[in-house]
C-alpha cells in the first residue's frame, strides 16, 4: 500500500496523467478543482488576480496568512505541468551550438510539479512543491536526466482574533526559502512567474534573467513568527538554518553538493504596509537577510571558509481588481552585499591583459544593486499582457571573469589546451555582472486550468557589456530569447 | 529509471502527524475557519470567513463585494439557500459563494442573517456624479413612464432601506448594483429575481448607471 502510494507520487507519471486527465475530463472541468480550489469550492480567480498563478488577490493573502484553513479538508494533492519552447535571436556565434543552445526552438515538456497540502485543522495548513524537471543533467552521450526535487514548502500555524474594533492574525510558518512565507507577489520567492526550464536554449528567457532573491537560497530550513494587524501592519521574523535531520525533507531530492550550508541561524525579516480601499490594493514594503553561507556544501569543518551576504529589498505593489479589469503594478529593489572568505579574498586574477601584466586581484567583497518592474493587465481573467523591465549593476571583480586574455597566448581564446581558455555565449570579459532588459509578454487562458503565452525578451546589456561581452563577439541583443509556453494545472 | 529521489516518506510522515493531532481534537469552533462544521457559530463564521471580503461588520472595502450590514434578514437568508443549491448562478455568485455556502446549515444561514440584519449601514458613499445621482433618484422615486419601469421605490423603501425579501439598496456598492441589474436584464441566472427581469428591462445602460449612483449615494441611517 505504502509503496503504491509513492508511485502514485511518483511525479514521471504526473505530465501523461494530467494530459490524460485534463482531455479526458475537460468539459466537465468545472467540477474539477486544484487543490485549494477545491478545498474552499472557489474560483481560481478568487484568489489569484484575474486567474495569474501566483500572484494573489487580497482575499487570496488572507486565506495564505490564515495559515490555508479557510474551507474544508479534502484530498490534498495537486498538479502543474509547463511545456515550452525558447528560441534565442542568434546561436552563430558558438563553437558548439547543440550545447549552448541545446533543444532550441523545440518543444517540451520542461518542468511539472505537485503539490500536497492544505487544511489540515482549524489552525494548520500546508503548502508543499515538489517538482520535476527532466532536463536535470546530461549524460556523456548527450542524453537528458530527469530529476525530482523539493520545491517550495510551507507549513504554518496560525490564528485570528478579530472583533468591530480589532483584526490580527498571527502565525508561525517552518519554510525552506526565505519570503515563501510572503502574501504579496513582489517577495523575492514569489515575482518568479513561470517556470525556468533548463535547457541552454532557456538560458535567456526572463525567468533566467535577474530577480530578486536572497543569497542564502532555498533548499534550507527556516521558522517565521508573523502578525498581520488590521489588514494593516504586517511584520514577520525568523532565522534560518541548513535543512538536516527531521527538516531534510526541506532539501529532498537535491544532492549534498548542491545543498547551501549554513552557519548557525541566519536571520530574516520583512516590514509591509498595507491598504485596501475600493477596488485598490497598495503594499509598500522592506525585507532584509544576513546569511553566512559555507563555501563547500560538503566541508563545514572551518569557519574560514564562509562567504557573508546581507541582502536589503525595498518593494511595492498595486491592484485595481474589478472585473473585467485587473491592473498590477510591481516594484522591487534589492541591494546585496557579499564578502567572501579569506582564500577567495585579493587572489591573482586568471585572466591578464592584452599587453600581458595582470589583472586586479579578486575583491574582498562585492555590491550589487538589482531594480526589478512590472505592469500586468488582465480582460475577463482570460486575456493580458504585461511588461516588465529589469537592471542589475554592481561592482567589477576579476573573479568574475570567465573571458580574458590567456597568459599564454595574450588573446581570448576558447582552445581547452590554452593556460586560461574562455567561455562562449555565457563567458564574461568585463568581470561586471551587469545585465539590463525588458520583457514583452502576452497570454490567454482559455479555462482557468490552462495558460498560453508568448514571452520576448531583450537585452540592452548581458554580463557587464553591451556588446562583445564574451569576448568572442556576442552581443547582448543576441540573447533576445522568445519563449512559448503552455501551464496547466489540476 | 531511477527512483524518486525526494524522500515522500518524510513529507507523508508530517502531514500524517498533523493529521494525527487533528483527530486529536485540536479543533478550535470559537475561532475556526471550517465551512463545513455545523458546530461552528454564525458570528465565528462571520468574522473568521466571511468578514475577509464583506468585512467584519458587513461593511465591504471592494465593490465587488456588496455591503451586508443592514440587509433584510429575510434576503440574506434566501441568497445564501440559493448560492447553496446552485440557484443563483451569476459569476460573482458562483466564483465565490457556491464553495463557501455548501456546507452551511439552515441554522447557519439564519445565524448569518441575524448578525448581518443587526449591523450598522455603511455610513459613507464614495463621490460619485451629480448629474447621475439627479437622474437616478428620478428613476427611483418615478419610474420611467414610457418603459413601464416602476419607481424602484415601490419594493425597496422610500429610503432604499428594503422590505423582506426585497433587499436594501441603499449605500449598496454602484458597481454591484450595476452589475446586477445587468444579470437580471440579460440573463435567468438569478431566478428568485426574476420580477427584476421585467422590471429592469427597458433601462438603458445609462439609466442603470444612474439609479446605480443614486441608491450608493443613500449611504448612512435609514
Amino acid at each position: 500500500m505504502h509503496h503504491q502510494w509513492l508511485k502514485i507520487a511518483s511525479v514521471r507519471w504526473v505530465a501523461p496523467a494530467i494530459a490524460l486527465l485534463l482531455t479526458s475530463v475537460w468539459p466537465g472541468a468545472a467540477d474539477a478543482l486544484p487543490l485549494f480550489a477545491r478545498q474552499t469550492g472557489q474560483n481560481c480567480v478568487a484568489c489569484h488576480t484575474g486567474g495569474q498563478f501566483p500572484e494573489l488577490t487580497p482575499y487570496g493573502r488572507m486565506f495564505k496568512l490564515t495559515g490555508y484553513t479557510i474551507g474544508e479538508r479534502t484530498t490534498p494533492l495537486s498538479a502543474m505541468v509547463l511545456a515550452s519552447s525558447s528560441r534565442v535571436a542568434n546561436t552563430s556565434k558558438s563553437d558548439d551550438p547543440a550545447s549552448d543552445f541545446q533543444k532550441n526552438g523545440e518543444a517540451l515538456v520542461a518542468t511539472a510539479s505537485v503539490f500536497l497540502g492544505g487544511k489540515v485543522t482549524d489552525n494548520i495548513g500546508a503548502f508543499a512543491q515538489v517538482t520535476y524537471d527532466p532536463y536535470a543533467s546530461q549524460g556523456a552521450d548527450g542524453s537528458f536526466h530527469g530529476h525530482s526535487a523539493a520545491d517550495n514548502i510551507d507549513l504554518r500555524f496560525a490564528d485570528r482574533f478579530i472583533n468591530p474594533d480589532h483584526d490580527l492574525i498571527v502565525g508561525i510558518s517552518v519554510n525552506n526559502n526565505p519570503s515563501v512565507s510572503d502574501p504579496w507577489n513582489t517577495a523575492a520567492a514569489w515575482m518568479q512567474y513561470v517556470p525556468v526550464p533548463s535547457p541552454t536554449s532557456s538560458a535567456f528567457i526572463d525567468g533566467a534573467a535577474p530577480y530578486p532573491g536572497f543569497a542564502a537560497g532555498g533548499n534550507i530550513a527556516g521558522l517565521t513568527t508573523y502578525a498581520f494587524w488590521n489588514r494593516m501592519i504586517y511584520a514577520e521574523l525568523g532565522a534560518y538554518m541548513s535543512s538536516r535531520g527531521a527538516l531534510s525533507f526541506m532539501h529532498a531530492g537535491l544532492a549534498p553538493g548542491d545543498l547551501t550550508k549554513l552557519r548557525g541561524l541566519n536571520p530574516y525579516w520583512r516590514l509591509a504596509w498595507n491598504r485596501e480601499w475600493g477596488p485598490h490594493a497598495l503594499m509598500v514594503g522592506t525585507s532584509g537577510m544576513s546569511a553566512r553561507i559555507y563555501d563547500d556544501p560538503l566541508d563545514t569543518s572551518d569557519t574560514a571558509t564562509i562567504h557573508h551576504t546581507r541582502d536589503l529589498m525595498f518593494d511595492t505593489q498595486y491592484q485595481y481588481l474589478l472585473d473585467p479589469h485587473t491592473v498590477t503594478a510591481q516594484l522591487v529593489y534589492q541591494r546585496s552585499h557579499h564578502s567572501y572568505p579569506g582564500f577567495l579574498a585579493n587572489q591573482p586574477a586568471v585572466f591578464v591583459d592584452a599587453f600581458g601584466n595582470p589583472m586586479p586581484n579578486t575583491n574582498s567583497a562585492d555590491a550589487t544593486q538589482l531594480l526589478r518592474a512590472k505592469l500586468t493587465y488582465t480582460y475577463q481573467a482570460k486575456y493580458g499582457g504585461s511588461v516588465g523591465f529589469f537592471n542589475l549593476t554592481g561592482t567589477t571583480n576579476t573573479a568574475n571573469q570567465t573571458s580574458g586574455n590567456s597568459p599564454d597566448t595574450l588573446t581570448v581564446t576558447s582552445d581547452p589546451s590554452a593556460a586560461a581558455p574562455s567561455a562562449r555565449v555565457f563567458g564574461n570579459l568585463t568581470g561586471n555582472p551587469a545585465t539590463r532588459g525588458y520583457t514583452l509578454e502576452v497570454f490567454w487562458t482559455p479555462v482557468q486550468y490552462l495558460r498560453i503565452g508568448a514571452q520576448f525578451t531583450a537585452y540592452s546589456k548581458f554580463n557587464g557589456a553591451a556588446s562583445n561581452y564574451d569576448g568572442f563577439g556576442r552581443n547582448a541583443r543576441d540573447n533576445n530569447s522568445l519563449f512559448l509556453y503552455a501551464w496547466a494545472a489540476y | 529509471m531511477p527512483p524518486l529521489e525526494i524522500n515522500m516518506k518524510h513529507v507523508i510522515l508530517a502531514v500524517a502527524a498533523a493529521v494525527a493531532l487533528a483527530a486529536a481534537g485540536c479543533s478550535n469552533p470559537s475561532r475556526s475557519r471550517d465551512i463545513a462544521n455545523p458546530n461552528v457559530s454564525a458570528l465565528t463564521l462571520a468574522q473568521q470567513v466571511c468578514s475577509n471580503c464583506h468585512g467584519v461588520t458587513g461593511v465591504s472595502t471592494s465593490p465587488i463585494f456588496p455591503h451586508l450590514a443592514a440587509q433584510t434578514p429575510a434576503y440574506i437568508e434566501s441568497q445564501l439557500r440559493e448560492f447553496r443549491s446552485h440557484d443563483r448562478s451569476d459569476p460573482a455568485g458562483f466564483e465565490y459563494m457556491w464553495g463557501l455556502s455548501r456546507g452551511f446549515t439552515d441554522a447557519q444561514i439564519a445565524g448569518l442573517a441575524d448578525y448581518y440584519s443587526h449591523q450598522a449601514p455603511a455610513r459613507t458613499a464614495p463621490l460619485s456624479n451629480a448629474g447621475w445621482i439627479a437622474a437616478g433618484e428620478k428613476i427611483f422615486k418615478e419610474g420611467v413612464a414610457d418603459k413601464n419601469v416602476p419607481p424602484c421605490m415601490a419594493c425597496h423603501g422610500a429610503a432604499g432601506q428594503g422590505n423582506e425579501a426585497f433587499p436594501r439598496l441603499a449605500g449598496q456598492h454602484m458597481d454591484y448594483v450595476v452589475k446586477q441589474l445587468v444579470v437580471f436584464q440579460r440573463s435567468d441566472e438569478r431566478p428568485k429575481g426574476a420580477i427584476m427581469k421585467t422590471v429592469a428591462h427597458e433601462l438603458s445602460p445609462d439609466d442603470i448607471r444612474n439609479a446605480a449612483a443614486y441608491v450608493q449615494s443613500l449611504a448612512g441611517d435609514h
